[in-house]
């Protein structure tokens, strides 16, 4: 079966990208095809905890990730160094060292950005 | 080698619409690949706005996917959630939510996700221009 990575790099809160890169995702693990999402630049708001968003603000996305077992999507990555130790973020995110992140995107046959 | 395309960049924000038909013209122009169709997702799917009137002295981008897909014939899906979300509607979509209108050019479809990911499944390669 062939394998997909959802890489988000958008901020949930700028645009409709990071919340449709996870829809697609979703879609993905609904179909039963193996899919993985990892997180880089601004997408990794999606993680912190703690987020109260308004209706302005945009979706309560960060919500969805609790979800993410029912769709068999076990493994959510970051890169280990792009966080102080002072930001809590979902307890179930995989942090990479800097060469996992980089052989990360050659595991799979497909990776889409959003 | 079978090909799809999945497209998400605006057609007013960026050159991703542009880029993918250029490619898909040199694609076709080569016997050994074949493309199973074009999936539109995110801001690319305003492509599919018939509304839309370009200044006269721009290239339609609209009309120009309409002409390759109709020489190919070549399905053109746009999402239906991130269309219906930005205006983009067919006539059934129209009945639904009780419209007077309807906004989707000739030639595109509306299709659910579930679509790409049988495109993913069917080709060799799915090609993102964003």
């Amino acid at each position: 079966m062939k394998k997909t990575l959802i890489h988000l790099t958008t901020s949930p809160y700028t645009g409709l990208a990071c919340k449709e890169g996870l829809d697609l995702a979703l879609v993905l693990g609904t179909f039963e095809q193996q899919v993985d999402i990892c997180l880089s630049d601004a997408a990794i708001a999606l993680l912190f905890v703690n987020q109260d968003p308004s209706s302005e603000h945009g979706k309560q996305l960060h919500k969805l990730l609790d979800g993410l077992e029912f769709y068999d999507i076990n493994n959510v990555f970051i890169e280990n160094n792009k966080l102080t130790n002072k930001t809590e973020i979902w307890p179930n995110t995989h942090a990479l060292s800097k060469e996992e992140w980089h052989s990360l995107f050659s595991k799979y046959e497909h990776v889409f950005r959003f | 080698m079978h090909y799809a395309l999945l497209i998400t960049g605006s057609p007013y924000q960026s050159k991703a619409c542009h880029s993918a038909l250029r490619f898909l013209k040199a694609a076709l122009s080569n016997p050994n690949y074949s493309l199973e169709g074009v999936f539109f997702y995110q801001d690319a799917v305003l492509i599919g706005n018939k509304m839309a009137q370009p200044p006269r002295d721009e290239l339609d981008l609209t009309a120009a996917w309409q002409s390759l897909a109709k020489e190919h014939q070549l399905p053109l899906y746009l999402c239906i959630a991130a269309s219906v979300r930005r205006g983009i509607i067919d006539d059934k979509e129209s009945q639904r939510y009780e419209l007077t209108e309807s906004s989707l050019a000739d030639g595109f479809q509306l299709e659910g996700l579930g679509t790409l990911v049988e495109l993913i499944n069917t080709t060799h390669k799915v090609i993102q221009f964003r």
